[in-house]
C-alpha cells in the first residue's frame, strides 16, 4: 500500500528543481548581515560590554527621559532584538524616542571559568546600571529583561529597588518546577559540581540541548518548509539571519551555569524565596515597582505557567501580564514581535513616565 | 549523513540539504509499491517497518538528544564511532614524559568510557521505541491525508503529519523519568571524563612547573575575596559598593586610565 494514489516518483522532477532553487537561494544568502542599528560601546567589565544605541529620531515632545536597559540571556546573543530593520525591537524603541542600552555578555573563556552569578548580577549588570545612571544623571532606569536575562533582572531589581523604575520581562521563567518544563526534568539529576569542574560549556552543547527539546521540528521540518511555494529570496534571507542567531551561542562560564542549573532549575530557589546572591536574599515580594510580563503561549523552553507564576510572587500592585500567541523564538522575530510586543512595551512604559 | 547542528560552523545549506535528503527518502517510502491503490480498507501497516527503520537510523546518527555526550565526544574523538574498537591514543592519559598518568588513572578513564558506551546502548533502546511508536501513529492517522495525487502540497501535508507523529512519540518518551535519568547520567559521565582528562593534563603541566587550572581558579577566588573585603572597607551601601570594587571595569575605549568614581548622592 502507499499513501499516494500514484507513484511518488512523479513528484521527483519538480521536487528536485525546488531543492536546487532553494539551495541556490541559501547560498546567495550566505552573506546576510545581522544587527542593524548604530550603537557604541560605552562601558565594559570582563567580557561584558554595554552598548548605547544612537537615536534614530529627535526625541519627540513628552518622550520618556528615562533610559531603557536591555538585559538579554547569557545563553544567546542579544542581536536578535535588532536583527534587521523590519525585525528590530531596539529600532522600535528608538523610534519611540527612548534612550536604549543593551548588555552583551560576550564570550567567556577559561579566564572566566569562575565567574559566578553574583559577578554577573552585581558587577556586570550592576556596573551597567550604575554607568547609565551616572552618565545620564538619572536616579533610576527602566530594565527590560529577556528570558534568562529576565531572571537576572528580577534578581537585580529585588536587590536594588531604588535603581529600577519599571521592569519589563520577556519570556522569563520564575517557577522552574511546572510539570511541563522538560529542561527541568532533564537537568534534575545533573551533577552540577562535576559540571562546574569540567570547565566552561561550549555554546554548541547548550544549543544541542535546546534543539533536542523538539528535534524534528527544529532540525528537519523547518528546512523542508523552505520548499513550500512562497519562499522567495527575501524570505530565505530572513530565515538565514535567524539560523545564524540560533547557531551562534556563546560558551557558558562554568560556575555561573552550574549555579543557574542548581539554584533555579533544580532547587527552584527564586520562587521559594531561598535564593541568595552575594549573601543577600533575593525577595521577589520586595519588587514593588510596575512590572510588565510578556510571555509566549506556545513556548517550549519557558512554559507559560513558569512565567505567569510571577504574578503571585511580586510585591508590585502594578503588574501587567500578557500571553502572546507565539513560541519562544516567535517572541523575538514573529509578526507579534514586530507589532504587538513593541507596541505593548512602548505604551506601557510611556504610561508610567 | 552529518547532523548539521552538532558540527562546528554555521551551514544552513548543509542543514537544508540533509533535511531535503531525508524528505526524499520519506517520499520514496510513501510511494513504495504495495498491495494496491489506496482505497477502501486502507491498510498501510506494511509501511510502518521501513518508516520506523529510517527514523531510528536518523535518531542514532544524530545526537539530537545527547548534547552532553557530544561534548565528551569532542574531547575524546572516536568515542562515538565504535566503543569496542576505540583507538588507543584518541583518548585516555597523555602518553608523554614524566606526567604520564599512572595505571589506576588510566583504568578509571577506561571505566568511564565503558560506562558511556553502556549508556549509549540504553539510549538506543529509547530511539527504537520512539521510532516504532511514531511509525504506528502515522500509519493509524493516514486516513484522509492519504490517497491524494503526488503533488508537492500533498507531500508536504503528509510530511507535516509525519513530523507531528514523530514529535508526539518523542515527547512521550523523553518526558519519562527513566529517560531523564539516563540523560543526566550521560551528562554526568561525560563531565567525569572531561574532568579525568584535565586531571591527567594537570599532572603533566605540574611536572613542567606551569600553573595548573586549579591554581588559577584559586587565584580567582582570592581576587574575589579581596574585592569583597575592599567593598566592606568602603562601608558603602551594597549598590555603590560593587562600583568601587571593580578594578577591571572601565568605560569602553579607555586604556586603563584611572577614574575616580564619585559616590552618588
Amino acid at each position: 500500500m502507499r499513501p499516494f494514489a500514484a507513484d511518488a516518483e512523479a513528484l521527483f522532477p519538480e521536487l528536485t528543481l525546488r531543492i536546487a532553487n532553494t539551495l541556490a537561494r541559501l547560498r546567495a544568502a550566505q552573506g546576510v548581515t545581522v544587527g542593524c542599528s548604530a550603537k557604541r560601546a560605552v562601558w565594559s567589565c570582563g567580557k561584558t560590554t554595554l552598548y548605547q544605541y544612537l537615536p534614530v529620531v529627535e526625541a519627540p515632545p513628552h518622550a520618556p527621559a528615562r533610559p531603557v536597559l536591555i538585559c538579554f540571556a547569557l545563553v544567546n546573543r542579544p542581536y536578535v532584538l535588532d536583527l534587521q530593520p523590519d525585525r528590530s525591537l531596539v529600532r522600535r524603541l528608538l523610534a519611540a524616542g527612548l534612550s536604549v542600552y543593551l548588555i552583551d555578555w560576550g564570550d567567556p573563556d577559561d579566564a572566566d571559568r569562575c565567574v559566578d552569578l553574583e559577578d554577573y548580577i552585581e558587577r556586570h549588570l550592576g556596573g551597567c546600571v550604575r554607568h547609565i545612571l551616572d552618565s545620564q544623571a538619572s536616579g533610576a532606569l527602566d530594565l527590560l529583561g529577556v528570558c534568562q536575562g529576565g531572571v537576572l533582572s528580577l534578581c537585580y531589581t529585588a536587590l536594588h529597588r531604588e535603581q529600577v523604575a519599571n521592569l519589563v520581562t520577556l519570556t522569563t521563567p520564575v517557577d522552574f518546577h511546572t510539570p511541563d518544563n522538560l529542561l527541568t526534568k532533564w537537568v534534575r539529576e545533573l551533577d552540577t559540581e562535576l559540571l562546574q569542574r569540567s570547565g566552561n560549556v561550549p555554546g554548541e552543547v547548550l544549543n544541542g540541548l535546546f534543539l533536542a527539546l523538539m528535534p524534528f521540528r527544529l532540525t528537519q521540518h523547518k528546512y523542508v518548509q523552505l520548499l513550500a511555494g512562497n519562499c522567495d529570496q527575501r524570505a530565505v534571507e530572513d530565515f538565514v539571519r535567524m539560523e545564524r542567531w540560533i547557531f551562534d551561542s556563546p560558551p557558558q562560564a562554568a560556575v555561573a551555569l552550574a549555579e543557574f542549573i542548581r539554584w533555579f532549575y533544580q532547587e527552584n530557589r527564586l520562587i521559594r524565596g531561598t535564593l541568595r546572591i552575594g549573601g543577600k536574599q533575593v525577595d521577589l515580594a520586595a519588587i514593588r515597582q510596575p512590572v510588565l510580563n510578556l510571555y509566549a503561549l506556545a513556548d517550549h523552553i519557558v512554559p507559560p505557567a513558569a512565567s505567569a507564576a510571577m504574578e503571585r510572587c511580586l510585591g508590585s500592585r502594578d503588574y501587567t501580564a500578557c500571553g502572546i500567541d507565539t513560541g519562544h523564538i516567535g517572541m523575538y522575530v514573529s509578526r507579534a514581535a514586530r507589532e504587538e510586543i513593541p507596541r505593548r512595551i512602548i505604551t506601557w512604559l510611556k504610561e508610567r513616565h | 549523513m552529518e547532523t548539521p547542528f552538532t558540527g562546528a560552523g554555521f551551514r544552513p545549506e548543509a542543514a537544508f540539504a540533509s533535511a531535503a535528503e531525508r524528505f526524499f527518502e520519506l517520499l520514496k517510502t510513501f510511494g513504495m509499491p504495495g498491495a494496491g491503490a489506496a482505497g477502501a480498507g486502507r491498510d498501510w501497516s506494511s509501511m510502518a517497518g521501513p518508516l520506523a527503520g529510517q527514523f531510528e537510523a536518523w535518531l542514532k546518527s544524530s545526537q539530537s538528544a545527547g548534547p552532553w555526550f557530544a561534548a565528551a565526544n569532542a574531547a575524546f574523538p572516536g568515542l562515538a564511532a565504535d566503543f569496542g574498537a576505540a583507538q588507543v591514543g584518541s583518548f585516555g592519559p597523555l602518553p608523554l614524559g614524566t606526567g604520564a598518568a599512572p595505571q589506576q588513572d588510566a583504568q578509571r578513564t577506561w571505566d568511564l568510557v565503558a560506562r558511556l558506551a553502556q549508556l549509549q546502548g540504553q539510549l538506543a533502546a529509547h530511539w527504537s521505541e520512539i521510532a516504532s511508536t511514531a511509525a504506528r501513529r502515522f500509519v493509524a492517522r493516514l486516513g484522509a491525508t492519504a490517497g491524494g495525487a503526488p503533488t508537492l502540497d500533498n507531500a508536504l501535508k503528509l510530511y507535516e503529519l509525519w513530523v507531528n507523529c514523530a514529535e508526539e512519540s518523542y515527547a512521550a518518551t523523553v518526558r519519562k523519568d527513566d529517560f531523564s535519568r539516563l540523560q543526566a547520567e550521560l551528562a554526568n559521565t561525560s563531565a567525569a571524563l572531561l574532568v579525568e582528562q584535565r586531571r591527567h593534563a594537570e599532572t603533566l603541566v605540574r611536572a613542567f612547573g606551569l600553573p595548573t587550572r586549579n591554581e588559577v581558579d584559586a587565584l580567582y577566588a582570592q581576587l574575589k575575596d579581596l574585592r569583597r573585603q575592599l567593598a566592606e572597607l568602603t562601608d558603602a551601601p551594597p549598590a555603590k559598593r560593587a562600583g568601587a570594587q571593580r578594578p577591571a571595569a572601565r568605560p569602553a575605549g579607555s586604556r586603563g586610565r584611572k577614574r575616580t568614581r564619585k559616590p552618588r548622592a
